[in-house]
């Protein structure tokens, strides 16, 4: 596992750098509108109706963006929860605790990309 | 209080870790109270506890300039150069230990071969497929060409930032700050062809990728060294590397 | 002092004479800056969850009703909590990371050379801005 672990560091700091890069850029822009102002009533009547919403989401750029926002912030904290763990824990926790960050980063991308296939 | 030359003396008492492996089984700490200067350094303070109160108490220094790097501990906690910090910043007690994240031999004084194994790993000198011969003349390099590396040329080996290092805590296989960014100034040198060796190191059992940029190394680095530049730096050549391996079949 | 890894930065082979085994201070991982850092690799957890509500997102813009339902729960306390909570991380985490980003880029990457580090660091920030002004007018319903 460890020796694995070793062999996917370069493709895992390449898919974390674009985490909390491209994932850090997205974030506001999207918790500020759909998961805090459109809850509370903040947004124009419409703005976050299914309709429109879906409309964004299933052009081609929209389906990229929802993608990177999916992904993205799943491989920046599988990344840096694994680090946060190994400061914690100590290097033992860091095989365990790695592979199944990674395993759920890896699972929840393909469920990203099957999920903006099927919009 | 005054010495002779007019200057107010300052009691200050010294917790000095000691640790005598013939009888100790862990480090225990000592108090030292004397009248400091207050132009001392830290280094001054040790000096003179051992030349004037307890010859037993041992401690690393040489050239008192900041530029050997023997006299690193960690006073109050804090990685330091004992030789160039001044006691004017701390209170009327000061905490002196050796260097964390270090096995001690004694006192003050820190196991620094495991260090030499990790410096010794990158293998930092020029690495040419063929010398060149003298006729040919000298390696020519530009300002621009020199300014790549020359930042992390400056590490004086003194290890401040293994000390500071959490992941050098954690993570016993950890090339660690100095011995990476020696590396790396290696592979920003222009007369060097090494580049695709180190990157195989620092893909290796001690990775670079281990790194999680807290960022400490260059806090506490007293050359301005920068390694987590460095270190970022580096990881992003042997992505780089890794990646053109597969565009490129290296011959070996 | 507290222990570090007992393995940290021994050598090889054991030398001559016994040593005493690592050590930190008491209060390494408290110390301000330590627990900035500590924060914001705990800020990874904040993102894992920000992930894989999004991928709830996802799925649910395969029907309206699904939708809808989505959007009625992400109104309950503990969803506005956390979403704030995710904002705040995502704040944190760009201007450290934004902050650190320019000195890790190496001299020459390839053929190109990257700004120079305060010029990089403006881009970022006009980059932030201007990305979430964007994503503000498309998703408040303010353009197109």
């Amino acid at each position: 596992m460890k020796t694995l672990l070793l062999r996917m560091e370069p493709i895992v700091w390449l898919l974390f750098g674009a985490g909390i890069m491209v994932g850090t850029l997205l974030l506001p822009g999207y918790l500020l509108t759909v998961t805090l102002a459109g809850p509370l009533g903040l947004l124009p009547d419409g703005a976050l109706a299914y309709d429109r919403v879906y409309g964004i989401a299933s052009n081609p750029i929209g389906r990229l963006v929802l993608l990177a926002l999916v992904a993205l912030p799943l491989w920046k904290g599988a990344h840096h929860t694994r680090a946060l763990a190994v400061d914690l824990l100590g290097h033992g926790a860091d095989a365990p605790v790695g592979s199944l960050l990674y395993a759920i980063a890896a699972v929840g991308s393909v469920l990203g990309i099957l999920a903006v296939l099927a919009l | 209080m005054a010495d002779e030359n007019g200057g107010e003396l300052r009691k200050r008492t010294f917790v000095i870790t000691r640790f005598d492996p013939d009888k100790d089984q862990v480090p225990k700490t000592q108090s030292y109270e004397i009248a400091c200067r207050p132009d001392w350094k830290v280094l001054d303070a040790l000096n003179f506890i051992k030349d004037e109160i307890d010859p037993t108490l041992s401690h690393r220094w040489s050239c008192r300039m900041a530029v050997c790097g023997s006299c690193g501990m960690n006073v109050d906690g804090e990685p330091k150069l004992t030789c160039k910090t001044s006691l004017a910043e701390y209170g009327d007690t000061v905490e002196v230990a050796p260097l964390a994240n270090f096995p001690v031999i004694r006192d003050l004084v820190i196991e620094m071969d495991g260090f030499m194994e990790k410096f010794k790993a990158v293998k930092p000198w020029i690495i040419v497929a063929k010398e060149k011969a003298a006729e040919e003349g000298t390696y020519k390099q530009t300002p621009e060409e020199l300014a790549a590396y020359k930042q992390f040329s400056m590490c004086i080996n003194c290890m401040l930032c293994y000390a500071a290092c959490p992941v050098v805590s954690q993570e016993p296989e950890f090339l660690g700050p100095a011995a990476i960014a020696l590396g790396h100034r290696y592979n920003m040198d222009s007369r060097d062809e090494g580049a695709a060796e180190r990157n195989e190191v620092f893909r290796g059992p001690g990775t670079v990728f281990q790194c999680s940029y807290a960022n400490e190394c260059s806090e506490v680095c007293p050359k301005n060294v920068d390694p987590a530049a460095a270190i970022n730096q580096a990881k992003l050549n042997a992505v780089v590397d890794w990646a053109s391996g597969f565009v490129v079949k290296r011959g070996k | 002092m507290r222990p570090a890894d007992p393995h940290a930065m021994q050598p090889s082979k054991p030398g001559s004479t016994r040593t005493a085994p690592p050590q930190v201070p008491d209060d390494f991982w408290t110390r301000p800056r330590m627990l900035t850092y500590l924060l914001f690799d705990a800020t990874g957890i904040v993102y894992l969850l920000v992930g894989l509500v999004v991928l709830r997102v996802a799925w649910a813009l395969t029907s309206a009703e699904s939708w809808n339902a989505l959007m009625s729960e992400f109104a309950s306390p503990g969803y506005l909590v956390f979403h704030a909570i995710a904002l705040v991380s995502a704040l944190f985490v760009g201007v450290r990371f934004f902050r650190l980003f320019p000195k890790a880029q190496p001299a020459r990457i390839g053929p190109a050379k990257p700004p120079p580090r305060p010029i990089l660091h403006a881009l970022l920030y006009v980059a932030w801005i201007g990305i979430t002004l964007v994503l503000l007018a498309i998703l408040g319903g303010v353009w197109p």
